[in-house]
């Protein structure tokens, strides 16, 4: 018993350390980006490496922002990124809960051929659709503007699907007792269903927010003016320019990455170790 | 006979709310999915140059025949295969070992699977950005692997060698999709009821032929939809490579279906031929899906 538990606390201890080491090396371009964009270019290309700023420059995020050519086009692009993330955050909820609600708590039909059609578009890769789509946008004239950035992602199949199966489970008593109320269905809709499915809202608003947070492609296509792209079509020039500092570099990253960490690791009770991460890798 | 004839106005009026709610995600489908869709297999046949005035000619299987004679489209279809490969077999197989080690861990399980899942909250692009810094020939990378390996000096040439520089775009991946996956799997094996494991210890089972014997098998819903989603992202990947390529690295050897039908449509502006190889990816995706739903299915009914 006494042998095979120290042979239990060494293959325990075994475990943490390996575990540490894992941690740490995934841990360290984290670390890396961190310090490199406190630093001036010279130390982080030092050879070698000193993880601990030997000169600290924290004018790198002031190159960040004003770029390389001084024009501060980042404030602007990262303001571009938090309307158009925002909008399609509110629009993906409220209309994904509209239609997931008329799946989950009507019978019509047809419902369920619907209901599959939409599924169907979740197997549709962007990129099979992203020429035509420019296409339109094209048409309507919705180049450079925030309409032609944020119409094709108004919503999506997934939200629809995530607020039906959320929505399925809703008791259906409470509509009928407010129908003979005499409540109109749009009332029940906005104040008794919209009400009442904060965690489901929660989660897909904030992965429909990352999500085009995230989102280089589409930008690339429909933003061709500077003070209309969006932060990862900044992060993509700035570094391609020729005489790009690696330290603002960095900085330009954490910038761009603050808001995100802050989001998820106060959110991190819904992420870690729900269904909900299920949409959150997605490239 | 009266009461059933107001039910059956109720339902009508029921049914129409409905078709209320449901309308708004049907034009939106159809306008932003369903017709673009069709649309980019209909290009397919046609000779269209992008935002070219001349009238697009029908030309059959043409645009089909040339993609699939050039080498062009076969090295973009061998790079997107090989990514795949190289990030599916060291992804799916740490994810699962470190999901099982987790979910066996007493304390400090929270903390790992934040640090793990922590480079999955970045950017992709923020991602690659890191990475092209530290896989600088002054960088940490070499720096790192000469320190392991005991050769001072080497430069392993990481964004410039045609292998190197594959290996470099699965290494950014599989960085950042490690903890998501690992969270995928520790809440896959979290679904298994204890009771089994239980009798297995009870029975004599070591904790690797329980993990080989019980959780493996369990597992499979979990399995499946992680090598699928794997799969499906690794096919669709386009930020890492195009950051890379914009940073200096050779296209070549990176150059993957999606960053090739960019490159297409939007440098050369052939737009049939870009919807050629969308066309292509989609159906592979589609038989990727049919795959998925077909084990689920035989899952449902093995339970």
């Amino acid at each position: 018993m006494n042998i095979a538990s120290k042979s239990g606390i060494a293959a325990a201890s075994l475990r943490g350390v390996t575990f540490m080491v894992v941690c740490g090396i995934v841990l360290v371009p984290l670390l890396f980006m961190a310090g490199a964009s406190l630093m001036p270019a010279i130390d982080i290309m030092h050879m070698p490496y000193r993880w601990i700023p030997q000169t600290w420059k924290p004018a790198n995020f002031l190159r960040a922002l004003a770029g390389n050519d001084g024009a501060w086009m980042y404030l602007r692009n990262i303001l571009n990124s938090i309307i158009v993330s925002t909008t399609i955050a509110v629009s993906t909820v409220l209309l994904s809960s509209m239609v997931g609600y008329g799946l989950a708590k009507f019978n019509f039909r047809g419902k369920n051929i619907v209901f599959m059609a939409i599924m169907a578009t979740m197997m549709i890769p962007f990129e099979t659709v992203m020429v035509p789509l420019y296409l339109i946008i094209v048409k309507a004239g919705m180049q450079n503007t925030y309409a032609g950035l944020i119409v094709p992602f108004l919503m999506n199949a997934f939200g629809v699907f995530i607020m039906r199966q959320y929505l399925i489970t809703f008791p259906t008593e409470m509509l009928d007792a407010a129908r003979i109320d005499g409540c109109s269905e749009p009332r029940i809709f906005s104040d008794i269903v919209f009400r009442n499915s904060g965690p489901a809202i929660a989660t897909l608003a904030v992965l429909s927010f990352r999500q085009q947070w995230d989102n280089l492609l589409w930008p690339l296509l429909v933003s061709q003016k500077e003070e209309m792209k969006t932060i990862p079509a900044y992060i993509v020039k700035f570094a391609a320019e020729k005489y790009a500092d690696e330290g603002a570099m960095m900085a330009v990253a954490v910038i761009a990455s603050l808001p995100m960490f802050v989001l998820f690791f106060s959110l991190s009770k819904y992420f870690l170790g729900g269904s909900a991460v299920y949409q959150a890798g997605k490239e | 006979m009266k009461r059933r004839e107001t039910m059956g106005g109720l339902e009508r009026k029921r049914s129409r709310w409905g078709w209320i709610f449901v309308a708004p995600g049907l034009i939106f489908f159809s306008v932003f999915s369903f017709y673009p869709m069709i649309n980019a297999i209909w290009t397919s046949f046609f000779n269209k140059r992008l935002l070219s005035l001349k009238q697009p000619v029908f030309i059959g299987l043409q645009n089909y025949i040339r993609v699939l004679g050039s080498e062009d489209f076969w090295n973009s279809a061998r790079a997107t295969a090989m990514f795949t490969i190289g990030v599916f077999v060291p992804l799916f197989v740490l994810s699962l070992l470190f999901a099982a080690l987790i979910t066996s861990m007493r304390r400090g399980k929270r903390m790992v699977q934040a640090a793990l899942y922590s480079p999955a909250v970045l950017s992709s692009v923020v991602a690659a950005l890191i990475w092209l810094l530290m896989l600088d020939p002054r960088g940490l990378a070499n720096q790192f692997v000469n320190w392991l390996a005991m050769t001072p000096g080497i430069d392993h040439r990481w964004l410039s060698d045609a292998t190197m520089v594959q290996v470099s775009t699965m290494i950014v991946y599989i960085w950042k999709y490690l903890g998501y996956f690992t969270i995928l799997f520790v809440t896959g094996i979290g679904k298994i009821p204890d009771s089994v494991n239980e009798a297995a210890t009870i029975d004599g089972a070591g904790p690797i032929r329980r993990f080989f014997s019980i959780t493996l098998p369990l597992l499979r819903p979990t399995t499946v939809l992680v090598s699928v989603m794997i799969i499906i992202q690794c096919m669709k990947t386009f930020s890492t490579q195009y950051l890379f390529t914009q940073g200096g690295a050779p296209l070549g050897p990176i150059n993957v279906i999606t960053l090739n039908i960019y490159n297409t449509a939007m440098r050369d502006l052939n737009i049939g031929k870009a919807s050629v190889m969308s066309t292509i990816l989609f159906l592979f995706m589609l038989g990727l899906t049919w795959l998925q739903l077909r084990f689920s299915r035989e899952d449902e009914a093995g339970l």
